[in-house]
């Protein structure tokens, strides 16, 4: 049970992905996560203040308003609570043949894309990244599901040069 | 290529004329799909009508068949293709024209099909899968079968001119289920899933008569439903009553999950017959549309070998080929293609035809963390919970009871098989993972194959230091779940070193 059986003698040390020094994100991303969350809850705000104004015949809804905006308020403070410690768990790593990217508090998940299965790349820009400079890199693969890879809170230079690097590895 | 072959679609074509057949009745088909239920309503009410206006019911029906030959002779027109200087080039539409060029080499398969109108006047509907990301899948509705081999052969030949020698070879017969086979391959089925199935197709029905009816005001109708309804209920409200209705209920629904596993498996596989070549296997199988799928050996990402108790007491499996998903068309589906009624050696035979024999010697066989077994009680717990919230609510003490004491044991004994199933085996160049419950699942991945690797940790299952694997193919995933963290690094850091030095085409 305790030793795997794959032999490896082809290569002598297997390059390891827990060795690799992994980068943060940009700080200023914290920003843009924070004002999405304003937005969030601006917009979850309204819709309860808007459903408590709409009138059913023997139910009265408002007198149960506060329940909503009790459970709205906590699921808010939830999500940002653990985005914002979640925050500096955002790393990405980028080697001679594959590209990484781990994340998660309660579920933790790596991922690495070797190049050589990259079918596209795209580098995306929301209202508020484009405020900060940053862009959000996406590494589509062959792959059935379509959340492969994407790294949020870059700068924009960088994921430039990365998206550079990379399709520049694919084409050799 | 001969010459007459080459200069067959140089210039534009047609299909076969009978082509109009066949696009005026797919277009009935739309029709009646689209308006089944307004027409079952004039069926009932039509001794109710009057004669001028049965006469305009029929007039009125005639036009429309009328236009729709119109349209479908249209159609036929306007759908011209040919084959000039390695693109595949096509014409078509009526009011909207649409001009496609698809060069060889984006095209990934050609597969036949014929439905039973195209089988009753012999033509074949050719279907041009393509990659990329453009919507491009050409179907040509009808062509003889001459002209739809020569196509396929023009299409799929040219670009590999190496491969042109050894499809010359003689096709060998590799797999025939006769009718009996398939009967037993039939009754031995996963009867719960075709139960499932059966159901959501009644449900999708159910829904579009729904939203018709309820325009057509069938509210008198339903409340002669509801009465009825009603009148049962008292009749069934005693203790033995209730169990005899629970009884009956069972033995219907095992008549229907039985009976429409058998509809199903004949559907789709009746009369199979899969010819093995040297780098394709073909499949031929269907009642009512006849399929002929061309499976090219190394665009098959993982097989899946599947058996139940039952199969093997038969020493029958069936096997799932996965092949390549291309591009986002992700919509289009899985693209998983099933062969039932393989005997034991007919599975050698695939894994000769898919791997050399060096790939299929596995060393030790490891089971997953006992976390795994945990993680499916606590997981079990919740649903249970629920389910008793729910009976609680609605029925006697009696009932949460019994259901208790059948559900308990049952998930213990599924949870333990479960977890003995679960297991997985590796060697330099394959994985191979075993899963199921009752049924026994295995899965063969070349390593190379997969697109990305991904590993998953809860804090909970930080604690035991185990993790899940996801190894993902081009044709869906495989997840490992609940294995040892060093272990799960080591194979991680292996499938990529596997993947990023292997020279041959993953598709």
């Amino acid at each position: 049970m305790e030793t795997t059986d794959f032999v490896n003698d082809s290569v002598l040390n297997l390059p390891e992905i827990a060795a690799v020094s992994f980068l943060s994100i940009d700080k200023k991303y914290k920003c843009v996560i924070l004002l999405n969350i304003l937005v969030v809850t601006v917009a979850v705000f309204l819709a309860i203040f808007g459903i408590t104004r709409i009138d059913f015949n023997e139910f009265d809804i408002r007198e149960y308003q506060w329940i909503l905006y009790i459970v709205a308020s906590t699921g808010i403070l939830y999500t940002m609570l653990l985005l914002l410690y979640g925050f500096s768990k955002r790393k990405y790593a980028i080697r001679e043949h594959d590209i990484s990217y781990k994340s998660g508090v309660i579920f933790k998940a790596i991922t690495t894309v070797p190049y050589v299965r990259i079918q596209h790349l795209e580098i995306n820009q929301g209202p508020f990244s484009r405020f900060f400079k940053l862009a959000t890199l996406n590494v589509y693969t062959a792959g059935d599901s379509s959340d492969d890879l994407e790294i949020n809170g870059l700068l924009k230079t960088e994921a430039l040069q990365i998206k550079e690097f990379i399709s520049k590895k694919i084409n050799e | 290529m001969s010459k007459a072959q080459n200069s067959l679609f140089s210039e534009f074509t047609r299909q076969s004329k009978k082509g109009i057949l066949v696009i005026y009745f797919n277009k009935l088909r739309a029709l009646f799909k689209a308006s089944w239920v307004v027409v079952l309503v004039l069926f009932t009410k039509i001794s109710q009508l009057s004669t001028p206006k049965l006469l305009a019911l029929g007039g009125f029906l005639l036009l429309c068949f009328l236009v729709l030959l119109c349209i479908a002779y249209w159609s036929y027109r306007n759908f011209k293709f040919k084959i000039s200087e390695g693109h595949f080039i096509l014409h078509k539409g009526i009011v909207k024209k649409t001009n496609i060029a698809v060069p060889f080499d984006r095209i990934q398969h050609i597969n036949f099909k014929q439905n039973i109108i195209q089988q009753l006047i012999g033509v074949y509907q050719v279907d041009i899968e393509t990659t990329g990301s453009t919507n491009t899948e050409i179907t040509i509705k009808a062509l003889r079968y001459n002209d739809a081999q020569a196509l396929k052969k023009m299409l799929i030949d040219e670009r590999k001119s190496e491969v042109v020698k050894t499809i010359k070879e003689e096709e060998k017969t590799f797999l025939k289920i006769p009718f009996s086979q398939l009967f037993k391959v039939a009754i031995t089925e996963n009867h719960v899933k075709s139960l499932l199935i059966f159901v959501a197709l009644l449900f999708g029905f159910y829904q579009q008569a729904r939203d018709v009816l309820e325009r057509v005001n069938y509210k008198a109708a339903l409340n002669d439903l509801v009465t009825t309804e009603q009148v049962q209920e008292s009749f069934f409200s005693s203790f033995t009553n209730g169990l005899l209705l629970f009884l009956l209920t069972f033995l219907l629904l095992s008549v229907i999950a039985i009976l429409s596993s058998i509809i199903r498996v004949f559907l789709f596989h009746f009369n199979l017959t899969a010819f093995l070549e040297k780098n394709v296997l073909e499949i031929q199988q269907g009642l009512l549309t006849k399929k002929k799928i061309a499976l090219q050996k190394e665009k098959v990402q993982s097989i899946t070998v599947s058996t139940n108790p039952l199969k093997k007491l038969l020493g029958i499996s069936f096997v799932t080929f996965k092949q390549a998903v291309s591009g986002t068309k992700s919509q289009k589906g899985n693209k998983a293609i099933r062969l039932v009624g393989c005997k034991k050696y007919h599975i050698e035979q695939i894994h000769q035809f898919l791997f050399t024999s060096a790939q299929l010697v596995f060393g030790q066989t490891h089971q997953m963390h006992s976390y795994y077994k945990s993680r499916m009680y606590i997981r079990t717990l919740g649903v249970l919970v629920v389910i008793n919230a729910c009976l609680f609510l609605m029925f006697s003490g009696w009932l949460v009871i019994v259901t208790n004491l059948i559900l308990l044991p049952l998930c213990m004994v599924f949870i333990q098989l479960k977890y003995q199933k679960t297991t997985m085996k590796m060697n330099n160049e394959v994985l191979l993972f075993t899963n199921g419950m009752l049924e026994t699942h295995y899965t063969i991945l070349p390593l190379f194959k997969v697109q990305y690797v991904r590993i998953k940790q809860s804090v909970f299952q930080k604690r035991k230091a185990v993790v899940d694997l996801v190894l993902e193919t081009a044709s869906g995933k495989i997840t490992i779940p609940c294995i040892e963290e060093e272990k799960a690094k080591k194979i991680y850091n292996y499938t990529l070193y596997k993947v990023e030095t292997n020279e041959l085409a993953w598709m």
